[in-house]
Formats: C-alpha cells, sequence, structure tokens
C-alpha cells in the first residue's frame, strides 16, 4: 500500500498544531495517504461550472446594533479554564526576557 | 413497571392533562429504561437534576403536547451546567455557561432534558465507534453498530429509553442512524434551525434536526425548534408554519423522482428490491414516479471529504487547551502545550480529518481542492433545482446496506465516508430530507426510506412520510 512519507505526515500534523506519538506517525501516513487519495479525485470532475458555493442559503448578512449587551462575567469566562489564578487564566510563560 | 412511554406523544399528553401521571412518572421511567439498558450506551451524561426539574412541573398545567415529556440531545449540542462533551477526551470535563438555541426553546415547551446522547467524537464518523465512551449498540442487534454520529440519539428512541431526540447532520448524521435503528429522522433545510450552541463542526452543513418514533411527533417537534436567531446568522426568517397540516393526507398527484444512482449496483440487492416495492405501493396509490438522470450525485463524498475536513479544521482550531477543556501537563511553551494538548485530546478519526483539512487549506491547496469542491457543491445543488422543477420530491434508500456489524469500518478512513453516499449530496444542497422506516430484511435489520424535498418544503416531505408509514 502506498504511504506518505514519514516528513509528509509531520508537515500536516504541523499544520493542524498536533503532536503524534511514533506508533502514529507510522499508522498514519498509510491512512492519511488513503484520504489525499480520494480529495484528489477532486481534480478529475469535468464540466464545472466556476461559480462558487459557499453556502446553501442566500443571506443578507445582518449585523446587530452596536451597543453593549450582556457580558459574560469573570468566573464564567473563567470556570472551564485548565489552569487559573483567581480571575486569570495561566498560560506557559509566552515572552522571554 | 409503568409503561407509558409506549405511548404516543399525545396520549400521554392526555394522561398528564387529566393529572392521571406526572412529569415525575416519564423521568422515573426513562432512568429505569436507561438503567436497564446500560449495555447499549445511548448515553454520555445523564441529568442528575432532572427528577427535580419534573417535579417543578407537577403543579403546572400541561399547555403543549410536548410538556413534562422527556428528551435525549445529542452531546455536541450545549446545555447550561450539564456536561457536554462531543464524545471527545478534550472536552470530557466541559460545562457549558449557556444553553443552544434549541435547548432553550426544548425548555420553553417545559421538555425534561434526561441526558446528552452518545455520538461520535465532534461528529466525525458514520457509525458511533469514534466515540471517547464507547460506542452505542444498535437494539435490533447489540452485534451492529446504530449508525452515526447521531448514534446515542437513535438508540435512545429505538430501544425505547425515551421518545423523542435532537441529533445534527452534516452528512448524514441524523437520517442514517434513524435507517439503521427503524426510526424517523429529519434534517431540517439549512437555516431553517438555529446552530447556537451546536458545536461546530462543518459550519456550511450541520443542521440540528428531530429524531422521533413516528412521522407526526418528528414534525410536531420540528415546529418548535425552527426559527430565524439573532445569534445565528445563518438561520433564515420564515413565516411560521405547522410541518404536520398535510399529515393524513392522500398522495394523488405527487409527482416524485428516483434518481438512477440510488438504485444503482452500489445498493444491496434486499434494500433496493424493498424500495421498489414502495415505488409500486405509491405508484399504485396515484403518486406518479419517474426514474431520472442526476448528474454529479457520484461526486458528493469527495465533495464532503474537502468541504467538511477543511472547515472542521478551521473549527476545531479553538481547542487548544486554554480557556476550556483538556489541556496536557508536562509542557514547556505555548506551542507544545497546542501539539500536545491536541495530540492527546483528539481521537484518530479527528486528528487524520484535522490534518487532511489543514492540508486542504494551506496556500494555494486551497484553490486546488476547496474552490474547486464549491464550484461542484454549486453544479450539484443546481442539478437538484433542475430535478425540482417537474417534482415534489426525490427518494431512494437511505443507506446503501443496513447497519454493519460493529467493528468493521473503525479505522478504515475510506469507508467511514461510504456509508454515507446517499446522504451526503443533500447537506451539499442544504435541502430537507428525511428517513423513514419502510420495513427489515431477511436477518430483522431496519431498512429505511430517504424523502428529500424542495428548500424549505419539510411538510411535503412529511406529508409522504406519514402516508408510507400509515400503510406499510
Amino acid at each position: 500500500m502506498d504511504k506518505l512519507s514519514r516528513e509528509e505526515v509531520l508537515h500536516v500534523a504541523h499544520l493542524a498544531r498536533i503532536s503524534l506519538t511514533e506508533e502514529e506517525i507510522e499508522k498514519f501516513r498509510g491512512e492519511l495517504k488513503v484520504l489525499m487519495d480520494d480529495i484528489d479525485k477532486i481534480k478529475n470532475v469535468k464540466d464545472v461550472d466556476d461559480e462558487i458555493m459557499y453556502t446553501p442559503i442566500d443571506f443578507n448578512a445582518r449585523l446587530r446594533d452596536d451597543v453593549v449587551g450582556a457580558m459574560l462575567s469573570a468566573k464564567d469566562a473563567t470556570l472551564n479554564a485548565p489552569a487559573k489564578n483567581g480571575s486569570f487564566i495561566e498560560v506557559p510563560v509566552m515572552i522571554n526576557e | 413497571m409503568s409503561k407509558y412511554l409506549d405511548l404516543s406523544i399525545k396520549e400521554i399528553h392526555e394522561l398528564l392533562v387529566k393529572k392521571e401521571i406526572t412529569p415525575l412518572d416519564l423521568v422515573e421511567e426513562a432512568l429505569k429504561r436507561i438503567e436497564d439498558n446500560k449495555d447499549l450506551n445511548a448515553f454520555i451524561t445523564i441529568n442528575d437534576k432532572v427528577r427535580e426539574e419534573a417535579k417543578d412541573l407537577g403543579e403546572v398545567d400541561p399547555d403543549n403536547i410536548f410538556f413534562g415529556i422527556p428528551i435525549a440531545v445529542k452531546d455536541n449540542i450545549v446545555t447550561k451546567d450539564l456536561r457536554t462533551t462531543c464524545a471527545s477526551h478534550i472536552l470530557d470535563n466541559f460545562i457549558p455557561i449557556y444553553d443552544a438555541t434549541v435547548v432553550k426553546k426544548l425548555k420553553e415547551a417545559k421538555m425534561l432534558i434526561i441526558g446528552k446522547a452518545n455520538m461520535d467524537e465532534f461528529a466525525m464518523g458514520s457509525t458511533s465507534e469514534t466515540s471517547y465512551f464507547g460506542a452505542p449498540l444498535n437494539p435490533h442487534d447489540k452485534k451492529c453498530v446504530s449508525g452515526g454520529s447521531s448514534g446515542g440519539s437513535a438508540v435512545s428512541v429505538a430501544g425505547g429509553l425515551v421518545p423523542l431526540a435532537l441529533g445534527s447532520d452534516t452528512g448524514g448524521s441524523i437520517r442514517q442512524p434513524a435507517s439503521y435503528t427503524g426510526i424517523v429522522g429529519m434534517k431540517p433545510t439549512y437555516g431553517r434551525v438555529s446552530r447556537y450552541g451546536l458545536v461546530a463542526f462543518a459550519s456550511s452543513l450541520d443542521q440540528i434536526g428531530p429524531m422521533t418514533r413516528t412521522v407526526y411527533e418528528n414534525a410536531a417537534l420540528l415546529n418548535i425548534l425552527v426559527g430565524e436567531d439573532e445569534m445565528d446568522l445563518t438561520s433564515v426568517k420564515k413565516e411560521k408554519e405547522d410541518f404536520t397540516r398535510f399529515i393524513g393526507e392522500d398522495i394523488k398527484g405527487m409527482k416524485i423522482a428516483l434518481p438512477k444512482y440510488f438504485i444503482s449496483d452500489i445498493v444491496d440487492e434486499e434494500i433496493s428490491n424493498k424500495v421498489k416495492e414502495v415505488i409500486s405501493f405509491l405508484q399504485e396509490n396515484g403518486a406518479v414516479v419517474d426514474v431520472v438522470d442526476m448528474r454529479y450525485l457520484d461526486t458528493a463524498v469527495n465533495l464532503y471529504q474537502i468541504i467538511a475536513m477543511a472547515e472542521a479544521s478551521s473549527n476545531l482550531a479553538r481547542f487548544d487547551g486554554i480557556r476550556y477543556g483538556f489541556r496536557a501537563s508536562d509542557v514547556d511553551d505555548v506551542d507544545s502545550m497546542y501539539t500536545k494538548t491536541r495530540g492527546e485530546g483528539f481521537g484518530d478519526e479527528v486528528k487524520r480529518r484535522i490534518m487532511v483539512g489543514s492540508y486542504i487549506l494551506s496556500g494555494e491547496n486551497a484553490k486546488v481542492y476547496y474552490d474547486k469542491a464549491l464550484m461542484v457543491r454549486d453544479d450539484i445543488t443546481k442539478e437538484f433545482n433542475r430535478i425540482f422543477k417537474n417534482y415534489d420530491l426525490i427518494i431512494g434508500p437511505t443507506t446503501t446496506r443496513v447497519a454493519p456489524m460493529l467493528g468493521i469500518t473503525k479505522d478504515d478512513p475510506h469507508k467511514a465516508f461510504m456509508d454515507d453516499v446517499l446522504v451526503i449530496p443533500v447537506n451539499m444542497a442544504g435541502l430537507p430530507g428525511l428517513s423513514v422506516p419502510v420495513g427489515i430484511n431477511s436477518e430483522g435489520m431496519p431498512i429505511g426510506l430517504h424523502i428529500i424535498g424542495k428548500s424549505f418544503d419539510e411538510a411535503t416531505i412529511y406529508r409522504l412520510a406519514s402516508f408510507i408509514e400509515e400503510v406499510l
């Protein structure tokens, strides 16, 4: 069975910001190749109009009035944060001095 | 043990109005059934406040037919203060801080959310086997899959645990499990039901819809789900209508198209024969059924793969381990927090789709794949419109085969899409589609008929479906 190279798998994993174990890299080499071959079939579809359809309905962009509405409380906003300190969400150090 | 939940919604309503039973009786019965059928694995989370909620309704007079009725909600629809996991490790402790618009509507009708139904992880799959919480089982044969991605919703209804459920359908995820489990499942027209609070998979395809035991109950439940919502820009304003209004009418003069592709050799012979039987029956009852050629139907899976994976890769970028959900431990910096969280938090099917989706949208690939798919999508929609100039409805089988055994398609990235080959075209064009049971095969597994309607013409679908349900 055709497979992607290890580098190709690591490239798409990087694009998706997903870390993979060595075992996964090997497994996805074959599985991703199947999907890549599938999506390539679109190139063979002939006789296509060049009109693009982003969404099935025609809708006019509706905008809400630009007024202050209900806001989340700090408690709600941080309720599900995996690491927090008071009303702040903790993340690893982003800027080194 | 009482058997009120085996009654129709109308019959249950009459008992509630006469105060012969209370909402708490219904909830106790549903919880007992769920407990007795735990092996079906239909639910991820049970609402531990549902008894209190039912008691609170005890003194209230029923004001609509869904008052006090227990319902299952697919676990990708957010419910305030009730865990919503999308069947994923990355959200397995997520407590939403608001209700989806459809959930608000259920609560306004004083329905009782019994729990959150199992599903494929982030709705990605066709058997519900990609759930982090294990696959739900088909009540007709527990060795078989329930279908997916709304497998838990389908099992909860087909297994008699609750009379009604909500599912979501991106590429057949309501209709295909409805067909595999022998219930009625409707994907409404794109824009008919607000998607606010539905955890987005592929935003231009996703739609929430009802899964029920009967056509009437399906149409009646859709009545309360629909409507424009300022929180969802793609929801559409329409005149209020009663989707049950044509139920019980005959089908004389109805014009129905059957695309050749839907009875081609990709469909199991027993299913094809059943569909042909139904067609003869429809003709005998005054409907005109013509076999028609339709172009581009065979490209739909390909389009779906490209559009759904691309949109999923963008939508699921929000799961970064910062604001909610799982965060990997032992990370050195922000980059490793993102990649390790996503690597450990997502299952294989989701990883595959996000990786290929990111590739599809990267650089020039967006034109080669995504834009081309959207062009063919436009063509397939025009093809549906061409058929609908001369016909009221399009029909075919919902699936190419009955529910397969567990494990057959797991980890097969291609087969996971092919289960939905007959239902995906509808999502491409944003049309309404419904699966109604039309019998069983020689092994006792349910077969579904797929009925596709014109945009925003769900009522005509229900007319045909109710006629078939009544007589078959």
